[in-house]
């Protein structure tokens, strides 16, 4: 469906309103939905605990970690329910 | 070398930050050098403690091409335009695009101070994202029958 189709059914004349509008709705739709899922592969660093999160990401489905010793299989790994008593280690 | 990863491993996140914890299991009963011994069942988290070659996979949802050059119902080959103009395609199945046009309905009545209206156009929208959604999930499930199961 084109830009104009979407403004000739929604009886409006202002394109880059209507512009606008339809990036919040594909918005909204990845967030409530997995209609187009991506993946991102990064490095671990030994001793290294934070990683960035991809810049475009709208809604995290899973994190898996290598498991090189299985045939190179990527597992899937669960999110702590609570934070670890330990909040920075100075000296991994 | 990595093992067990799925046991081994936890995460958390803080804002644009993913935290990689190393679960470490220690003996119920570790008698350390000066004779004290740890709590039974003690575990602890630790950094990440060797290094993985593109160990780490996030999984997510994203926008990508929003708008493209081409039909998408037609073509499976699609392209980002240059800049979006009227003529471009919205890159999401006919299903979703009719929520696309409910959405800009909504957004279009709120403008218009109609809160009614894009009350019920909104409800129009998510209808058509649970439609999309289960229309995706009509298939039969087989079952095998038992060789003893009485027909």
């Amino acid at each position: 469906m084109t830009v104009l189709e979407v403004m000739e059914r929604a009886n409006s004349r202002d394109t880059k309103l209507v512009i606008a509008f339809i990036k919040d709705a594909v918005m909204k739709i990845q967030s409530s939905t997995e209609e187009n899922l991506k993946v991102d592969r990064q490095t671990i660093t030994k001793n290294t605990r934070d990683y960035a999160l991809p810049t475009d990401l709208i809604s995290l489905k899973t994190v898996s970690i290598l498991d090189t010793e299985d045939d190179g299989k990527y597992k899937r790994i669960s999110r702590l329910a609570y934070d670890p008593l330990v909040t920075e280690d100075t000296s991994p | 070398m990595s093992f067990d990863t799925g046991k081994n491993y936890v995460y958390s996140h803080h804002g644009k930050t993913l935290r990689l914890w190393r679960f470490r299991r220690t003996p119920a009963k570790d008698v350390d050098t000066e004779g004290r011994t740890t709590t039974s069942g003690w575990h602890s988290f630790i950094y990440p403690d060797e290094t993985i070659d593109s160990g780490l996979r996030i999984e997510y949802t994203a926008i990508e091409k929003p708008f493209v050059v081409e039909d998408p119902d037609e073509n499976s080959s699609l392209t980002e335009p240059s800049s979006v103009s009227e003529l471009s395609h919205i890159n999401m199945n006919r299903m979703l695009s009719l929520a696309v046009v409910d959405y800009v309905k909504a957004q279009t009545a709120e403008r218009d101070g109609n809160i009614q209206a894009k009350e019920y156009f909104m409800r129009e929208f998510f209808n058509k994202l649970a439609d999309n959604e289960s229309n995706k999930n009509k298939a039969f499930v087989a079952q095998a029958v038992s060789p003893y199961a009485v027909k």
